[in-house]
């Protein structure tokens, strides 16, 4: 049985509405915070509840084409915002703001930039929330936020969208993604490429049986945050455009209690499941041998890893740890996307588990692997080509920069059309990955981009200079600078190397300190390692352009000459990385 | 061992800081290298050690070794179940 691709939704709104006719019993089960109770609700009371809500978002005065931030936790309160917002026609933008993850001060800056940026004036929102950012005098917070509450009053308008009929080539909903100005960027995400990507990677990963993976599995167990590509599309569009019932925890709940995902897993047959390395990194770490019994993970059948660096140690480290109960090592399914690609762009698609090749000359050191993995090949319509950095196509085994091209590419950042033209090139995306093809398989070596991708999360560099800035005072002759350097299994770590006049170490360890509470709290993340330098130790081009790929591989190798910082007494102090 | 103790056992076995060495001034994400599910972890270890909840409002104000221990000093002690 094979998907017919001509026939597909034309927007999002028909995908709903043919999940509520198609699969009326399917549906969504939605933990709360302690994730142990459920509610559940059919694809047909989600249609119905969207088609209210969306009534009711347009007698609040909220217009076709108009982005409206989601700043709520992963809930039915959720579901009735982001997708009422689509009926109406509006650009729903999920935000990570109402994630307890980093200081409550520093969600509200940021929804207060993001809004700012994208000329948002709505953002949904709960009571406490709108409690919380009056209290701070944030100005969204007059007449800004539409509360659940205030949404359930307002009298639904005669219509939702009115008449007009969305084309699969009309944006459908901004995703928001780290920027260099330190405030995030919004991805244009078009209805065809919402509906034509989740599709086509449930036909990738159904392809070693030989049919799609809808006619092969029950239901999809996720923890992913909806604020994530991989949360949004991979565990939300994929299982309500191919009527697979999905139970979802809050991401918070999974990194307070990571076994509950796998004990769900087991307890619903869960055999569709993704999570970035991290996540079965942490299940390895966190869930002591003792703990793992009574887990039964024999109906796992696909087990997604992607969204940052898949590590072999990793996968082994899980397949060894959780084979007796039930998992094999053969359903661990690479595969890689972005943000600009709406998720997907390779998925394996052999179904035989983990498969390496001996990390080539050329590989990234700071990401400290031997062995590189087969990320797959292309989802339908999808192509990939290996470029120069004169732009030039590479044959198959060498390195060079990732550029994709198909339906799910976006249409450009929103209001900045600079980053567009920069990246996006007759529909060709320039990812900013450095990779190289064998036989006709992604493998990835490193990243031309500064960019960080923490736990799945990418971070610009720029976002953690500014807060360190903050602290020295600098950004003017005296500069900071952020990369990561992976260590083994534990990934990508930021580092931050800081340009500094002062010499005495009592200062410096206090700078050092107060620097990493301020990135602590703005955006939840420790610093593995931080180095004080003298002014001019962060190279720079002749035009005045930090260099940080040049400056992180003086790191690497030794050469960076640190002043003498004291690490705070009782810290584990950071090992060297290994190379 | 008393309430305080047990914290401090907690935060010292989920930072694998020595216990001797953590101070009420020490900051989790500065001093102890926590990220947030570090965090959470140790939110998850304390309400089972003292058979507490911490709610996520509370939660959120939770940046130093101190803050923890202020929400711990407040606590009565754990409730037993009856005997017999």
């Amino acid at each position: 049985m094979t998907i017919d691709f001509a026939d597909l939704p034309t927007n999002l709104r028909e995908g709903l509405h043919r999940a509520a006719l198609d699969s009326p019993q399917r549906g969504i089960a939605i933990f709360d915070g302690r994730g142990r109770s459920c509610e559940r609700r059919s694809y047909a009371e989600l249609y119905r509840l969207a088609c209210e809500s969306g009534r009711r978002f347009a007698a609040l005065g909220v217009g076709r084409d108009e982005p409206v931030l989601v700043a709520l936790p992963t809930s039915w309160e959720w579901m009735e915002a982001w997708f009422g917002l689509l009926m109406r026609g509006a650009w729903p933008v999920a935000s990570s703001a109402a994630g307890a993850m980093a200081a409550a001060e520093a969600q509200f800056e940021k929804v207060d930039k993001v809004m700012a940026a994208i000329g948002a004036r709505h953002v949904v929102a709960s009571e406490a929330f709108l409690a919380q950012a009056s209290e701070q005098g944030r100005a969204f917070a007059v007449g800004g936020v539409i509360t659940c509450e205030r949404l359930h009053a307002a009298a639904p308008a005669a219509e939702a969208a009115g008449r007009g009929v969305s084309d699969g080539g009309d944006v459908a909903f901004l995703q928001l993604t780290s920027g260099s100005t330190g405030v995030p960027r919004a991805v244009m995400i078009t209805h065809e490429g919402a509906i034509h990507n989740p599709v086509a990677s449930d036909e990738a990963v159904g392809a070693p049986y030989g049919e799609p993976m809808r006619r092969l599995t029950e239901c999809m167990v996720s923890w992913l945050p909806l604020y994530h590509d991989m949360g949004l599309i991979g565990c939300l569009m994929l299982p309500l455009l191919c009527g697979l019932d999905t139970w979802m925890l809050r991401p918070e709940t999974f990194l307070a209690r990571p076994r509950l995902w796998l004990e769900h897993l087991g307890s619903h047959g869960g055999s569709f499941a993704p999570a970035p390395n991290f996540g079965y990194q942490l299940c390895v770490e966190r869930i002591p041998a003792d703990k793992r019994e009574g887990l039964d993970l024999g109906a796992w059948r696909a087990a997604l890893t992607g969204a940052e660096m898949v590590r072999p140690e990793t996968t082994a480290a899980f397949s060894a740890a959780f084979e007796p109960h039930g998992f094999r090592p053969e359903v661990f399914r690479p595969c890689y996307g972005l943000a600009e690609g709406t998720l997907a762009v390779t998925f394996d698609v052999k179904g035989s588990g983990v498969r390496t090749l001996p990390a080539p000359r050329g590989t990234d050191a700071g990401f400290a692997m031997t062995e590189v993995v087969s990320i797959g090949v292309p989802i339908r319509d999808t192509r990939i080509r290996i470029a120069a950095p004169d732009d030039s196509d590479l044959p198959e085994g060498e390195i060079g920069e990732v550029h994709i091209k198909g339906p799910g590419v976006f249409r450009g950042y929103y209001g900045d059309p600079e980053a567009t033209a920069a990246t996006l090139r007759d529909g060709w995306f320039a990812t900013g990955d450095l990779g190289f093809l064998q036989g006709g398989e992604l493998y990835l070596t490193g990243r031309t981009k500064d960019l960080l991708i923490v736990h799945g999360h990418n971070i610009m560099p720029d976002e953690i200079e500014r807060v360190a800035d903050s602290v020295t005072g600098g950004g003017g002759l005296l500069r900071s600078a952020a990369f990561s350097v992976a260590r083994g299994a534990a990934g990508e770590q930021a580092v931050v190397v800081v340009e500094i006049a002062d010499s005495d170490p009592e200062r410096l360890a206090e700078i050092g300190r107060e620097i990493r509470i301020r990135i602590g709290r703005a955006m939840g993340l420790p610093l593995a390692d931080l180095a004080f330098v003298r002014r001019g130790r962060i190279p720079r081009t002749t035009s005045g352009k930090m260099q940080r790929g040049e400056l992180r591989q003086r790191y690497l190798d030794g050469t960076l000459e640190r002043l003498h910082d004291r690490e705070p007494e009782g810290r584990t102090p950071a090992k060297e990385p290994s190379r | 061992m008393s309430i305080r103790e047990t914290a401090l056992a907690v935060i010292a076995k989920v930072s694998k800081v020595d216990a001797a060495a953590i101070r009420p001034e020490m900051d989790l994400v500065a001093d102890l290298g926590f990220d947030s599910a570090k965090a959470l972890e140790l939110l998850v270890e304390l309400e089972e050690a003292l058979g507490i909840e911490v709610s996520d409002e509370q939660a959120a104000g939770l940046n130093s070794v101190g803050d923890i221990l202020a929400v711990v000093d407040r606590l009565q002690p754990p409730l037993r179940p009856p005997r017999g």
